[in-house]
């Protein structure tokens, strides 16, 4: 049972205030935000505790959003309620940010009441609250597509006319319909986080993916959308049993995707799936995650980057690292804003360096014993490479133990490490007036080691 | 969400179909919401009541929307009341929401004109309008002022019949509401049928809140059975699941939870039924349903093959949550952390999804690492070892401490690791790095004690460390290690000797096990060391003033002195096994738990009446226990209430035996044997009555017990230094010859430490009943009233069966007898000594605390005689390992004296044999919560030492019990 709701900006400032069982006190507010500040790093954040009161919060968008609760509640509950809450906000809202929060006060007020009564959750489905919300959302900033200027800076393959910027999909989704004419468009999102640890002798030790496919759609007449996915789609560990039978039906060609897990938003239905591989959802307004699904240990192709480090000493005290790096995406693709941190001894004191290409960028940060090194794009097939000398006072052969484990930080944007498509993307019924229908392919990397 | 933010920088939707672009209207200039939030100006109120008052609507609500800004930031802006609630009568739904917020947040400091708002809720009650219907039922609950809710009921009840499932689910709230302002009024309305007939309610959503509000009256009426869960209402809420939104799903999951199935088939039927919420994409509704599984799971037999799949079934959930965000996967992991001890077979092959990311939060880290050591099995050690070295190298300080402190742990889990760890280790300590040297020698002691004899090769590498040791654990994980290898180490005197020199600036941990470190090499190497030995005690002694520090110097003193070999053999003494497994959560603390999967108590790990304040939660939730459904196998109660027979009730009582050997591992485990030892082992009169008087005598004597009593020997622990009369006087006491045994009354609480209450007292058993009685004596200058009695949680359940029956106030210089009967059925916890009692008593004056130590005799109870087969049966089947001797001495009975002396205490003779001369009796005793003692006691004609062998499931109770023959046999 929640007690009060409050959202905070990340200076302290009190935005919104609801009270839904008369328990505590508004002071919990001020010692919410001196206890969340004086946190230090190592202390679990999720679940604070002022005397009988209990704080659960999350941040999102800069902003506190903080539920609390006198009884035995469930975190979880809490949790999900609070990333559903800004879900909606920013459905309503369009964006998330203390400015949006701040002028459209009186609608979060109004959603609060409807999602929530006497700390009961009631609904968070934009569906339902369709129906009661009265206020109509306030855009921060006027939204138009001729504000492109971010467009081609990658996507030289790309045309203007086949790409819409990502703030495309920050509006809110009530004013669209409204005044505005209705824009018919849903965007589509599949988005894959990767997960990959390779050992010091470069053997794969371990590799994760966590996919989704996120819809957001802005049409109110759809009562249909089929998405269809590679028809070589398979679910299950590839030795064990096969929890759907292989799809006899679809012809051969493609190659074959294949996914540990999967799981789908309560609106979807499957009965396509299995022959047919088409998700059949009937899309609330709004943003949703239609499906998840994972893989572990088993990657249909190698991992996009491989790092092969040679570390000495040299005569003159100074550690020497020669860092060669390669890219195993598909020549077509590219990783960008590729960032690799490599820790170093401590003591190491200043840093000199050869880098492959002049767009490359290194830097010591010793207080973080780390060397940072960005390379802002990174083709498929490509190798860089970089000589680090360090000068460490106080250099010794324990020294180079310190050296490592390497992460990388990247994004590929239009892959999919799964091999996961969109075959198709088809509405029913058939909309009147012009639709758009916009798909876009990332994959993240979420924790990329390699060691040392 | 880092990589969100980032993913919108620099990605690209592409464009599926090929419909021409079309240019977006830009936005008007509509007017913003943050203009609303622009400081206070002198006046404001009154611009602001100008407009409220406003003919125009627009500007009306713009006002509304002014105030409510206000009211946000925290402006008090309660005088505009009236005017505000004058625009509540509108057709506007919009500026109606925004009236009734306002309401919300200030009715309740503004009662009166609250009133005002009554007639438009009425007849907004009757809207046409179903959301304005329940707005008006809605914002009626919120409003908490009690004039208000006479008026709310009429319209309740209209509105929990509405033929709109969304004005009934609201409605359904308001009971909730209403019970809450004023519980009687609930019940005398009727309302609470009603809402037990919306449990049936065709539509889903009043159903989950019909159940939340339910449940949540439930709570804080524990008898009413309100819920009435019944096969026949649980598969309603089962049918009811399918249908709800997820949040509703949690409502009536939470709810099955409180169910206990008659019997593992319908156990087994609602666990089908809810397994499919397990791949619910709401990680809420996942850990509902985990929790409902794993507390029905307890009911199913082992060897179905359900319970197997069962198992299976619950690993892909679990492990889909460390996918989450890292709030949830810090949540998730906590959850996880019990399941993993209460059925580590469900995670056992998902060791994988457990090792760190090296951007996890480190709150996230540390709890994964936990959970790593507790699934390292001798199966996947070689790559659990591999994860932890490379953890041993990161960054993070507390992370690489817990790693290196982990290695350890898998060391002393799985023994063909072990050899591996300590290289490991001994890899690690190379790399001087300071905090990992110090964590590794801290572990690789416990690795010593675990494997005596094994790789003490390494003692040498940990001395090259030893002067930079800054942490006192550390330091004593060494100086142990020294102490221990004295033989060993051909330096040992000397590097003793340097810790020596700061002696008084050393922690507490630190001095203790120097003391003991150098009184074992005194023992081992005598001729060189006895300066050393010397110095150490007097330090100890004479120059701290710590009473534990003390004590024991004087005991290691005293002993050497006394009798070397003796001391040898205590100080010497060959060590218990460490237990394998470090930081288990007690089992009944898991079980109350396990019950409460998903929420704030298996974050915290305490239970919700920690936490949780007045009557909401306070009930314990419990594992159901396993029933079979056709024939009655019964299987043995989890829990003690059940009263089982001995050996299942014994684990409950002396809950944890990892706990003790927890306590005594961070202390010297030697010395307090040592002081077990010299209770048994040597004579009374060794402990001359100038020990008695040493620390009887001393002042600094109570404020050490609060300190650490486990380093206390038994005896000393008692309050006054009474005690020591109690157990070693041979003298005195007022027992009955025949009856039970009655120890003398000792003073328990002197008046120093009571503004002058004084109060003696002593333990009886009368007729089944057990007594203290208790004399009071008031030796203050104001007359004393209001007398109340509270016992801490203790071994055995001991409680006031009834108040403190001082009727009349206690004046100055009066005395008062009082008896006061005790119970069996309170909250247990594990005492050290066992029968330790801590009381705690209250007058006008204030609350005084104090212990004292009954007899365990008074528990035995008078059925304890045991059928000769049986015993014959029992004895043979308790493991030798219990068995304890004690030796009874200057005891001139013969054993039919002794016989018929024990059976008035409920010592029950069951045969006697006699073999050349010496008579075998052979005795049983029952205690008070089922445990049973068997006794072999050996009588020599002329001899006036008596041998006496018990037997025991629960060898921890032996020590009383042999006290309690003592005492009675000496009587």
């Amino acid at each position: 049972m929640i007690s009060q709701v409050f959202i905070l900006s990340s200076k302290g400032d009190h935005l919104i205030y609801k009270d839904f069982r008369g328990e505590a006190g508004k002071d919990a507010v001020n010692k919410f935000y001196e206890m969340v500040t004086a946190l230090t790093g190592g202390q679990p954040p999720v679940v604070m505790k002022h005397k009988e009161l209990h704080f659960v919060h999350i941040r999102q968008g800069g902003l506190y959003w903080v539920a609390t609760t006198k009884a035995d509640a469930s975190p979880f509950t809490i949790i999900e309620f609070l990333n559903r809450l800004t879900a909606l906000v920013k459905d309503y809202c369009g964006c998330l940010s203390e400015k949006s929060v701040q002028m459209n006060f009186a609608l979060i007020y109004e959603l609060l009441d409807e999602v929530v009564d006497f700390g009961y959750i009631q609904t968070t489905s934009t569906d339902i609250l369709k129906n009661f919300i009265q206020t109509e959302a306030v855009s921060s900033k006027p939204f138009s597509l001729f504000d492109l200027s971010n467009v081609g800076l990658f996507g030289a393959d790309t045309q203007q006319n086949k790409v819409a910027p990502s703030a495309a999909a920050t509006r809110p989704i009530v004013s669209s319909q409204g005044e505005q004419g209705g824009k018919n468009e849903i965007f589509v999102d599949v988005i894959e986080r990767m997960s990959v640890v390779i050992g010091a002798n470069g053997v794969l030790m371990k590799a994760d993916i966590e996919g989704e496919i996120r819809v957001k759609c802005y049409m109110p007449s759809c009562s249909e959308m089929r998405i269809g996915l590679n028809e070589e789609f398979s679910i299950g560990k590839s030795q064990l049993s096969v929890s759907l039978p292989p799809p006899s039906l679809l012809s051969g060609y493609g190659a074959a995707v294949r996914v540990d897990e999967c799981s789908f938003h309560q609106a979807v239905r499957l009965d396509e799936f299995d022959t047919y591989r088409i998700l059949k959802v009937c899309p609330s307004q709004g943003e949703q995650t239609v499906m998840q699904y994972q893989l572990c240990d088993d990657l249909p192709t190698a991992p996009p980057f491989r790092l092969f480090p040679s570390i000495e000493r040299d005569s003159g005290g100074r550690l020497l690292m020669y860092l060669k790096l390669r890219c195993d995406l598909p020549p077509k693709s590219a990783a960008i804003n590729v960032s690799i941190t490599i820790p170093v001894p401590k003591g190491s004191l200043r840093l000199s360096q050869e880098l492959s290409s002049p767009d490359q960028s290194a830097e010591l940060q010793p207080k973080n014993k780390a060397v940072h090194w960005e390379i802002p794009r990174f083709p498929g097939g490509a190798q860089l490479s970089a000589l680090f000398k360090l000068e460490v006072s106080g250099l010794s052969a324990a020294s180079l133990q310190e050296v490592g484990p390497v992460s990388l930080n990247f994004e590929l944007p239009k892959y999919t490490s799964t091999g996961l498509q969109i075959r198709f993307l088809r509405l029913s019924p058939i909309q009147p007036g012009p639709s758009q229908r916009w798909v876009r392919y990332v994959t993240h990397s979420d924790s990329y080691t390699i060691r040392i | 969400m880092k990589w969100r933010k980032k993913y919108f920088s620099a990605c690209f939707y592409l464009f599926l179909s090929l419909v021409p672009l079309q240019e977006n209207r830009q936005f008007g200039s509509k007017m913003t919401d943050s203009k609303y939030f622009t400081t206070t100006k002198k006046g404001e109120i009154f611009e602001l009541k100008a407009e409220l008052n406003s003919d125009k609507k627009e500007k009306k609500k713009e006002a509304v929307k002014k105030v409510i800004a206000s009211m946000t930031v925290g402006k008090d802006v309660s005088a505009l009341f009236p005017d505000v609630v004058n625009c509540m009568q509108t057709d506007n739904l919009e500026l109606k929401k925004l009236v009734y917020l306002y309401l919300m947040n200030y009715a309740k400091s503004q009662p009166d004109m609250a009133i005002m708002a009554v007639n438009t809720f009425v007849k907004d009650c009757e809207d046409p309008n179903p959301l304005i219907r329940a707005l008006a039922v809605r914002t009626m609950g919120c409003i908490r002022v009690d004039k208000i809710t006479e008026y709310l009921c009429e319209p309740l009840r209209k509105c929990l019949k509405d033929e709109d499932p969304y004005v009934r689910k609201t409605a359904a709230v308001c009971v909730a509401k209403l019970h809450d302002i004023n519980a009687q009024l609930v019940e005398d309305q009727g309302f609470l049928d009603t809402l037990k007939d919306l449990i049936s309610d065709s539509n889903p959503m009043v159903v989950a809140n019909a159940v939340a509000a339910l449940s949540e009256i439930a709570e804080s009426h524990p008898n009413s059975n309100l819920l009435d869960l019944n096969p026949q209402s649980i598969n309603k809420l089962l049918t009811a699941l399918n249908e709800c939104t997820e949040w509703g799903q949690i409502f009536i999951l939470d709810c099955l939870a409180n169910y206990t199935p008659r019997d593992d088939r319908e156990s087994q039927s609602i666990c089908e039924r809810v397994t499919p919420r397990l791949s619910h994409a709401n990680s809420a509704v996942v850990l509902s349903a985990v929790k409902v599984l794993m507390k029905f799971m307890e009911m199913l037999p082992k060897d179905l093959d359900y319970y197997g799949t069962l198992l299976k079934k619950l690993a892909p959930p679990l492990v889909t949550l460390l996918s989450a965000e890292p709030e949830l996967q810090y949540v998730a992991l906590r959850n996880i952390n019990l399941i993993v001890q209460k059925r580590p077979e469900i995670l056992k092959h998902e060791m994988k999804v457990f090792f760190v990311k090296y951007n996890d939060p480190i709150y996230v880290k540390l709890e994964k690492l936990d959970i790593m050591i507790r699934l390292a099995s001798q199966a996947n050690i070689a790559q659990v070892l591999a994860e932890l070295k490379e953890y041993a190298t990161e960054v993070d300080v507390d992370f690489v401490r817990k790693a290196v402190r982990a290695i350890g742990r898998c060391a002393i889990k799985v023994e063909q690791s072990a050899e591996r760890c300590v290289s490991t280790l001994l890899d690690l300590i190379q790399t001087k790095v300071n905090y990992v040297v110090q964590e590794a020698i801290v572990v690789i002691k416990d690795i010593f004690r675990k494997y005596p004899n094994k790789y003490e090769s390494v003692i040498a590498t940990l001395c090259e460390n030893l002067d930079s040791l800054d942490e006192p654990e550390a330091r004593a994980a060494m100086i142990w290690i020294v102490g221990e290898y004295a033989e060993r180490i051909d330096n040992a005197d000397e590097l003793l000797e340097s810790f020596l020199e700061g002696f008084h600036d050393e922690s507490t941990q630190v001095q203790l096990q120097l003391l003991t470190a150098i009184v074992k090499l005194f023992l081992k190497k005598p001729t060189e060391t006895q300066e050393l030995v010397q110095q150490v005690l007097s330090l100890a002694t004479q120059d701290s003033d710590n009473p534990d520090l003390r004590d024991r110097g004087y005991i290691y003193w005293r002993l050497l002195s006394t009798d070397p070999v003796a001391a040898k053999e205590v100080v010497l003494a060959e060590k218990p096994l460490i237990s394998e497994e470090t930081d288990l959560i007690e089992p009944t603390l898991l079980e109350e738990l396990i019950c409460h999967i998903g929420t704030l108590a298996s974050v915290y790990h305490k239970p919700p009446s920690a936490f949780v304040e007045g009557s909401r939660g306070v009930m314990h939730k419990r594992l159901p226990a396993r029933t079979g459904s056709g024939e009655g196998t019964e299987c043995p109660d989890v829990g003690n209430a059940a009263g089982g027979s001995a050996p299942e009730a014994a684990p409950s009582i002396i809950p944890s035996q990892g706990d003790l050997l927890g306590d005594l591992l961070n202390l010297d485990l030697p010395a307090v044997l040592c002081n077990i030892l010299i209770m048994s082992k040597l004579n009374s009169s060794l402990l001359s009555p100038q020990l008695g008087g040493d620390i009887g005598g001393s002042p600094a004597m109570g404020a050490g017990f609060g300190a650490a009593p486990t380093v206390m020997p038994a005896s000393l622990n008692a309050p006054v230094g009474g005690g020591l009369g109690d157990l070693f006087d041979l003298g005195g006491g007022v027992g009955m010859p025949m009856g039970a045994y009655i120890p003398p009354k000792t003073v328990w609480l002197p008046a120093m430490k009571a503004k002058g209450l004084e109060i003696s007292g002593t333990f009886a058993r009368r007729a089944g009943v057990i007594q203290m009685e208790l004399v009071l004596t008031n030796k203050a200058m104001s007359v004393m009233t209001d007398f109340a009695i509270q016992f801490n949680r203790n071994s055995f359940g001991l409680a006031p069966a009834g108040p403190l029956q001082v009727l009349t106030p206690l004046g100055p210089n009066q005395t008062i007898e009082v008896s006061l009967p005790l119970s069996t059925v309170g909250p247990v916890m594990k005492m050290d000594p066992l029968n330790n009692l801590q009381v705690a008593v209250k007058n006008n004056i204030d609350v005084f605390y104090f212990s004292c130590q009954y007899p365990i005799s008074m528990l035995f109870v008078e059925d304890g005689k045991m059928e000769r087969q049986v015993f014959l049966a029992t004895w043979k089947d308790i493991p030798n390992d219990n068995e304890s001797q004690f030796q009874i001495q200057d005891c001139h009975l013969n054993s039919e004296a002794a016989s018929n002396k024990l059976q008035g205490s409920n010592i029950f003779t069951i045969a006697k044999r006699t073999v050349e001369g010496q008579d075998m009796l052979y005795m049983s005793i029952k205690l008070s919560n089922g445990i049973w003692v068997l006794a072999e006691l050996k009588v020599q004609a002329g001899n006036p030492n008596y041998t006496i062998s018990l037997k025991c499931r629960a060898p921890e109770v032996s020590q009383c019990v042999f006290q309690c023959y003592e005492a009675v046999l000496k009587n």
